[in-house]
């Protein structure tokens, strides 16, 4: 819902629009692709390096930015649907986290516990769309595990920026992005024309 | 006779701004005249992610060590907060 006077919010989503265009060769040699731009929402195409493939799509909305933060969908580039987490096309932008130090009695110094990475693209169960875990994203902000994390922490230090979250999208989603191709022959036999 | 003084565009956030800085200075210092200049003066260094040639570069190192010239352009972003 657009509660802030729109010319606000066109203003802060034009100046975000021509922060992206004004480095755009910057942006597509890194694989990032403007298509659409109409207030409130902006459509950018991902791509991959090697090998250059296209990744996904991503849709923000700026309504009643900046009182709140852009919504930032991850969506298919083509159909521009969300992508629930059993449809995603690549991992959940993993984020590697530090060892966990474990004290165990008996044992004379505090032991390392490696940790999974934490995925920022999560979902409640695989056909629920997923959202960016990420403050600044209004999807992150709407959850109510995050209720004690308002925006307003976040609005003066460049979370939720456009380039900050291309920024961060692309560590996680594009740069560690790779193709693995499975050859798994298989023999089997057939019969060419039958005989009379 | 002083050490060259080269003058780079730091983007951050999106936002360009121009930073003079010796080629011997430590990149923290140009991360932190970059964040002043750019009015989010008093901000740890620790959570933004200097990239040069799009490649991370570490803050302890020179502009000297990663080739940066008179004129060049590096990218200055917000790091990933705590989510999940």
């Amino acid at each position: 819902m657009q509660a802030t006077d729109p010319c606000v919010s066109r203003v802060k989503f034009e100046r975000e629009l021509g922060e992206f265009v004004a480095q755009r060769q910057h942006h597509e040699a890194r694989g990032w692709f403007l298509v659409e731009a109409a207030f409130p929402l902006v459509f950018l195409i991902a791509a991959g390096a090697q090998p250059r493939l296209l990744l996904f799509g991503l849709l923000l909305d700026y309504t009643d930015y900046d009182a709140q933060p852009p919504s930032v969908k991850f969506v298919d580039p083509f159909t521009r649907e969300p992508y629930t987490a059993a449809r995603l096309p690549i991992p959940p932008l993993l984020r590697a986290r530090p060892p966990q130090h474990v004290g165990i009695p008996g044992l004379p110094a505090p032991s390392q516990a490696p940790q999974d990475p934490q995925p920022l693209l999560q979902a409640h169960s695989p056909d629920d769309v997923i959202f960016l875990c990420l403050p600044g994203v209004r999807e992150y902000h709407d959850q109510p595990g995050h209720s004690g994390d308002v925006w307003d922490r976040h609005r003066a230090n460049g979370a939720g920026r456009l380039s900050t979250l291309i920024s961060i999208i692309h560590k996680y989603g594009v740069e560690p992005v790779s193709l693995q191709v499975e050859m798994r022959p298989q023999l089997s036999i057939v019969a060419s024309n039958a005989p009379l | 006779m002083g050490d060259k003084k080269i003058t780079v565009t730091v983007v951050v956030n999106g936002t360009p701004t121009e930073v003079e800085t010796n080629v011997k200075a430590a990149l923290h210092s140009l991360v932190s005249k970059a964040l002043e200049q750019s009015g989010s003066a008093g901000q740890s260094t620790d959570g933004w992610e200097l990239r040069i040639g799009d490649l991370p570069a570490d803050l302890s190192g020179k502009p000297e060590d990663y080739g940066l010239e008179d004129g060049a352009t590096v990218f200055l972003n917000l790091k990933a907060g705590v989510g999940g």
